[in-house]
């Protein structure tokens, strides 16, 4: 595996992976907050969805 | 050609131990981050699971019985 590094240059190798792994991770947090169930800061968005997935303590 | 490409030049640059060296920091480094994954990963499920199963959401809920008959 480490003959990888006389193919690849580490720090353009490096650079790529970093850009697409933040890439990545920004994405699937602004589809997390879009979403209803998942959204950690406003929950639900509608009275709706509020009735549906969370869980009102009583 | 076989000398020159046991001297220095291999088509990044890097020599063997070189080559040693860095994977063995990216593999160290690689493994942190996928422990590191692993456990958000599992928090998160304990937080809110993402697959629903046949009944949707609702099934997960334990303990939210007074919704139910209002979801049938």
């Amino acid at each position: 595996m480490w003959r990888m590094w006389l193919l690849f240059d580490p720090r353009r190798t490096l650079i790529a992976l970093f850009t697409f792994l933040f890439g990545l991770a920004l994405l699937i947090h602004f589809i997390l907050l879009s979403t209803d169930r998942f959204n950690w800061l406003d929950g639900p968005h509608s009275a709706k969805a509020a009735q549906m997935s969370s869980m009102p303590a009583k | 050609m076989a000398t020159e490409l046991d001297t220095n030049k291999s088509m990044s640059g890097l020599t063997e131990p070189e080559a040693k060296e860095f994977h063995t920091i990216f593999m160290t480094s690689f493994i942190i981050f996928v422990v590191i994954a692993i456990i958000a990963h599992i928090l998160a499920w304990q937080w809110r699971p993402w697959l629903p199963g046949p009944n949707g959401y609702a099934s997960l809920m334990d303990g939210v019985h007074y919704l139910l008959p209002t979801l049938a």
